[in-house]
């Protein structure tokens, strides 16, 4: 008895759950994120499209559009460092906190991996729950099973600063093209010039005819993908936003591995091949 | 007149509108009394009007840093 007079009197632990919004609004969002979200005390929201942030308010009133954190010339860093802290304060005075992404919260996002990090090391409970990100729309727009020939995504920047070997015999996915070569964290837009030495660093693993695909989700549910196909020479004059992906096809066919098929072949002698037995008359 | 966001939500999560055709889906709109700026950026990709009537602002989208730009050691 005296167990659970403690627990009913006790001040309620705080919580934060990170979820993702999906890419496309009404498409997307999946029933538990949803709940997350109406159930939710706070709501934090970091969200690529306003119409999308609009239809959020209506699920539940109490959200806090993480936004206005942002500042041209501020190190998107610090912004992110302030997000946590501003969830986290939430979550220290005991509520139940919702932390919603669009996409997938875990991909391309700094901040939900480390409030979850800095919850559960205070001992309040952390969760991140999928979301459809803009990879899975790409997988699906352009008709890529990732499976085929392997896909490689790199942040696009990590072929200016390091030294990244591509493999050109599976596809090849570059992310946040609208900040490449960004060193100050300070910009939301590089000028063309970055993409263009982007292209030049490309075209020592590629031709420069070779066809890339600027690609584009929707978020809202009367677009369409946007898909452009050009020579990646052009790539920089292809119509751009800053939202866009790049992807690169294969340029080269899969190179059989004469020295590991000997070794399954040896290894098949000892087990069998699996291959069916040809039926004899 | 029908609420914008509400109804771009519906078509969202409605397998014969979310990849019809812009004309079926200008029909559509019209049927249910949407906006002007609606009609507009459904009937010819223009969403100025859209943008005018809900108030909307450009979002940034960048959540990650570059790994390798400054402060790279903040990152863990």
């Amino acid at each position: 008895m005296n167990t659970s007079n403690s627990a009913s009197t006790s001040a309620p632990r705080g919580s934060i759950t990170s979820v993702g919004m999906g890419i496309t609004l009404g498409s997307h969002l999946t029933p538990i994120a949803r709940n997350y979200i109406e159930t939710a005390d706070v709501v934090f929201a970091a969200l690529s499209d306003h119409v999308v942030e609009l239809w959020l308010e209506r699920l539940n009133p109490e959200i806090r559009s993480l936004q206005p954190y942002y500042k041209p010339g501020k190190s998107r860093m610090k912004t992110y460092r302030e997000w946590v802290e501003v969830m986290m304060t939430e979550v220290r005075a005991g509520k139940r906190v919702c932390a919603v992404f669009y996409g997938h919260p875990g991909i391309f996002a700094w901040s939900p991996h480390k409030v979850i990090e800095v919850a559960r090391a205070e001992g309040y409970e952390a969760y991140m729950e999928p979301g459809i990100s803009a990879e899975d729309c790409l997988y699906a727009d352009l008709g890529i099973d990732p499976a085929r020939f392997g896909c490689q995504h790199l942040e696009a920047s990590q072929l200016l600063f390091f030294e990244r070997n591509l493999d050109t015999t599976g596809h090849v996915i570059l992310w946040q093209l609208g900040v490449v070569g960004d060193r100050s964290l300070g910009r939301f837009r590089t000028p063309d010039a970055y993409r263009e030495l982007l292209t030049e660093r490309l075209c020592q693993d590629y031709p420069a005819d070779h066809e890339v695909i600027v690609y584009r989700a929707p978020t809202l549910p009367i677009e369409g993908p946007h898909i452009q196909r050009v020579a990646l020479r052009d790539f920089t004059s292809a119509e751009y936003t800053g939202h866009e992906t790049l992807v690169i096809p294969p340029a080269q066919a899969l190179k059989p591995n004469a020295v590991w098929r000997a070794r399954l072949d040896e290894l098949d002698a000892i087990h069998g091949s699996g291959i069916e037995p040809a039926v004899t008359a | 007149m029908r609420d914008t966001v509400e109804l771009l939500e519906a078509i969202g999560r409605d397998a014969t509108l979310r990849r019809a055709s812009p004309e079926v889906l200008a029909r559509a709109l019209k049927a249910t009394d949407a906006s002007p700026g609606l009609l507009e950026l459904v009937a010819n990709g223009d969403g100025t009007a859209l943008t005018n009537e809900l108030g909307l602002v450009d979002r940034y989208v960048e959540h990650m840093s570059q790994t390798g730009a400054h402060e790279e050691s903040l990152l863990n």
